[in-house]
């Protein structure tokens, strides 16, 4: 009997964790719930399948049963063939991992929305504008 | 309905300048009309984590992406750039970068100085003092003593912080010997009139939940309500009616319930953009006028400028928290603005410096530029690049063209049936060779910044943010449709205060400008013997 991959495979073979940053895997942070809520479910089952077809065509086996590169290859190619349903499913796999507060807290980008959360506004040396201002007027003058 | 003294049609930047500046006639009755609703700010994206999402939908500054109800269609098939608006309280200045220079001198020169475009019917001098009161209203953060404008005295906030990037890019504009100064940003680097300080953060182009940013909802309009003007929201105009005598009666509106209206008034203006404005006008058609209100000349829609912009992205060795700050609003170059007569073009650009993009972005860019891949590798290069990219946008002035307009296109209509529009725009020759220097310039800041090119192209397709010259000014009714009060020659108690009155598209940002000209247009207007004989 042929094993299916699951929609989780697939996103966490695009989307791996990452223990060593701290990174969890799309699947961990609601990616297949985010598909589901913006209407992309059933774009990401027939994405699913193409994979499933590109492994077994290519590899001889189930998508679920590669190693991580090769997954990674059946989803370039599955992109190729269905380009505008396939990059809609990625991107906004990549839009739902990158906009979770997990990820975005392991990324320690400084603080990030929401608001009111904020980062200090710094002071300036303002002593490297000197040559600018040295250089004189650039402005073209104009004949009233 | 009770005729008022001044209807203002649209509440976006230049119907809030021209309703703050009215409302200090306190015996005026005034009324703006506006066809989106007023957004909450305690509900705007960046109060979620997931604020990038709403970046495709519901603050897409693309109309026909984002459709809200009050968004009306927009073809630009026949446009390498796509139109950017917001239709709604406050207009598109909810989601601007508040990115505010000022035109310069040579800007409504340009037929005098290089022999192309036309001279405005009035120059620098004449807004110098309008600009220094949209300055203080709308909050502007910026440094003074910039080579690159004539010796003025501007009220300035504190420049917004270059942070790492701009210090790194500062460095190579002068290892280059090149202009850079920092930018001019109506953003809150203290607190201002009443508002409060920048957080920092960066997503300003979703709306400021802070209210950092100087949106006119925040700036212009609470005063102009408390002194006094009335705003209706949801209120689509659909005619500039006339009498037999080529004078304005008032408008007619449809509210969001689909009741229609009118509204009487002694003197109409029109505040809706570059393209809500010619829409509406060529959509009032009368006997007098049959191809449009004002149209008798064929001037209406004409002219179209979008400053057709160039982006070069650089990515940098180390971690220089680019995407950290007002993302539009960091440094400038006008090393090239002015003409030069070495180049093979006239006129100029700027090169604006646009902060990293935030997370989801740079994932999805990366991904689709064939930089960050999927699989074990993603995080790698995801994390060399977030926080590491700085972008270059080279925002090139456009010279008027007949050719390039806005027409109604009666196949795609809004909720009201009111046509849509249809945009043609194609580059002109000079642009095209503009944006290729360009874009060869910001090749050579990366490079002297140290940092590695990873995409360079021109024209980019989703920037029409500046929507100019669909109306013009000048002193000859056959060549403008309004003079230089933004009144028009054909019907004297109607008034154009947006950038659709633009002569010529300058190479910077044109809300500080497109302000600048509103309060000097509304200076007059309150002399016009329409207002001072209800007002008396
Ligand atoms: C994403 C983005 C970034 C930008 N960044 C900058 C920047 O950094 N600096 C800068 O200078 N400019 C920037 N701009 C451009 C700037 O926002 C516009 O130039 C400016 O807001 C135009 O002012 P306006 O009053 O002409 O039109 P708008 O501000 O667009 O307001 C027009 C209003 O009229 C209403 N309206 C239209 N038709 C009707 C009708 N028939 N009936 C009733 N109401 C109507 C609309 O709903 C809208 O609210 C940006 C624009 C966008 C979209
Ligand atoms: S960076 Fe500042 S101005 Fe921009 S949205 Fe955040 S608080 Fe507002």
């Amino acid at each position: 009997m042929r094993k299916e991959a699951s929609l989780t495979t697939l996103i966490d073979a695009i989307l791996p964790g990452d223990a060593g940053l701290g990174l969890p895997a799309g699947s961990r942070v609601g990616v297949p719930a985010f598909l589901e809520s913006h209407g992309l479910a059933a774009d990401a089952a027939v994405l699913l399948s193409q994979v499933e077809t590109v492994a077994r065509d290519r590899f001889g086996i189930g998508f679920a049963a590669l190693e991580a590169p090769d997954r990674v290859t059946c989803v370039e190619r599955a992109k190729r063939a269905d380009m505008h349903r396939a990059s809609g499913v990625l991107v906004a796999c990549l839009r739902a991992y990158y906009t979770d507060p997990g990820v975005l807290r392991a990324l320690s980008a400084g603080a990030v929305p929401p608001f009111p959360d904020g980062n200090a506004l710094d002071d300036d040396d303002w002593t490297l504008l000197e040559p600018v201002y040295e250089r004189g007027p650039i402005h073209r003058p104009v004949p009233s | 309905m009770d005729p008022v003294d001044v209807v203002i049609v649209g509440s976006g930047a230049s119907g809030a300048a021209a309703a703050w500046s009215l409302s200090r006639a306190p015996a005026l009755r005034v009324v703006c009309l506006e066809q989106g609703e007023a957004p909450d700010p305690a509900r705007y994206p960046t109060t979620r984590p997931d604020w990038e999402v709403s970046r495709h939908t519901t603050a897409s500054p693309f109309p026909n992406e984002r459709a809200g109800a009050a968004d009306y269609p927009v073809d630009d098939r026949a446009s390498p750039i796509a139109i950017a608006n917001f239709n709604g309280f406050g207009g598109s200045t909810i989601l601007y970068s508040g990115h505010v220079p000022r035109f310069h001198p040579s800007d409504f020169r340009t037929r005098s100085l290089d022999g192309v475009g036309e001279d405005w019917p009035l120059g620098y001098d004449d807004l110098a003092p309008y600009f220094a009161e949209n300055e203080r209203h709308m909050g502007v953060a910026g440094l003074g003593g910039d080579p690159a404008y004539p010796d003025d005295d501007r009220p300035l906030l504190p420049p917004v912080p270059l942070g790492p990037m701009g210090r790194a890019l500062g460095h190579a504009f002068n290892a280059l010997g090149w202009h850079w100064w920092p930018s001019y940003g109506a953003i809150n680097t203290r607190s201002h009139a009443g508002r409060p300080t920048c957080v920092n953060l960066g997503p300003c182009n979703t709306g400021c939940a802070q209210g950092a940013k100087g949106s006119v909802d925040v700036t212009y309009w609470p005063e102009a309500r408390r002194q006094g003007v009335e705003v209706r929201t949801g209120c689509t105009v659909v005619e500039v009616m006339l009498d037999g005598r080529e004078r304005a009666t008032g408008v007619r509106y449809i509210a969001t319930d689909g009741v229609e209206h009118v509204q009487p008034a002694a003197v109409v203006v029109l505040a809706c953009s570059g393209i809500g404005t010619p829409r509406l006008l060529l959509h009032s058609t009368s006997t007098a006028f049959p191809d449009g209100l004002l149209n008798d000349t064929g001037l209406v829609g004409r002219n179209l400028m979008l400053h057709p912009l160039g982006f070069t992205e650089g990515v940098f060795d180390t971690d220089l928290r680019s995407s950290v700050g007002p993302q539009g609003c960091c440094l400038l170059s006008q090393q090239f603005y002015e003409t030069d007569p070495a180049r093979d073009f006239v006129r100029g650009y700027t090169m604006h410096i646009l902060r990293g993009a935030p997370p989801a972005e740079t994932a999805i860019t990366g991904y689709l530029m064939r930089r960050i891949p999927l699989g074990a590798e993603h995080h790698r290069r995801f994390a060399e690049t977030f926080n590491h990219t700085a972008g270059i946008a080279v925002i090139a002035e456009d010279l008027p063209d007949p050719a390039n307009r806005v027409t109604l296109d009666p196949d795609h209509t809004d909720r009201h049936g009111m046509p849509g529009v249809r945009v043609t725009y194609a580059l002109g020759e000079n642009t095209k060779r503009m944006l290729a220097h360009g874009l060869a310039r910001s090749k050579e800041v990366f490079a002297a910044a140290g940092a590695r090119v990873t995409a360079s192209f021109a024209p980019v397709r989703h920037t029409g943010w500046h929507l100019m010259g669909t109306a013009r000014m000048g002193s000859d009714p056959k060549t403008s449709v309004v003079n230089a009060f933004g009144q028009a020659h054909a019907v004297p108690n109607l008034f154009i205060v947006d950038s659709s009155v633009f002569v010529t598209a300058g190479a910077v940002n044109p809300v500080a400008t497109a302000q600048a000209l509103t309060l000097r247009m509304c200076d007059h207007l309150r002399d016009h013997p329409a207002i001072t004989a209800r007002a008396a």
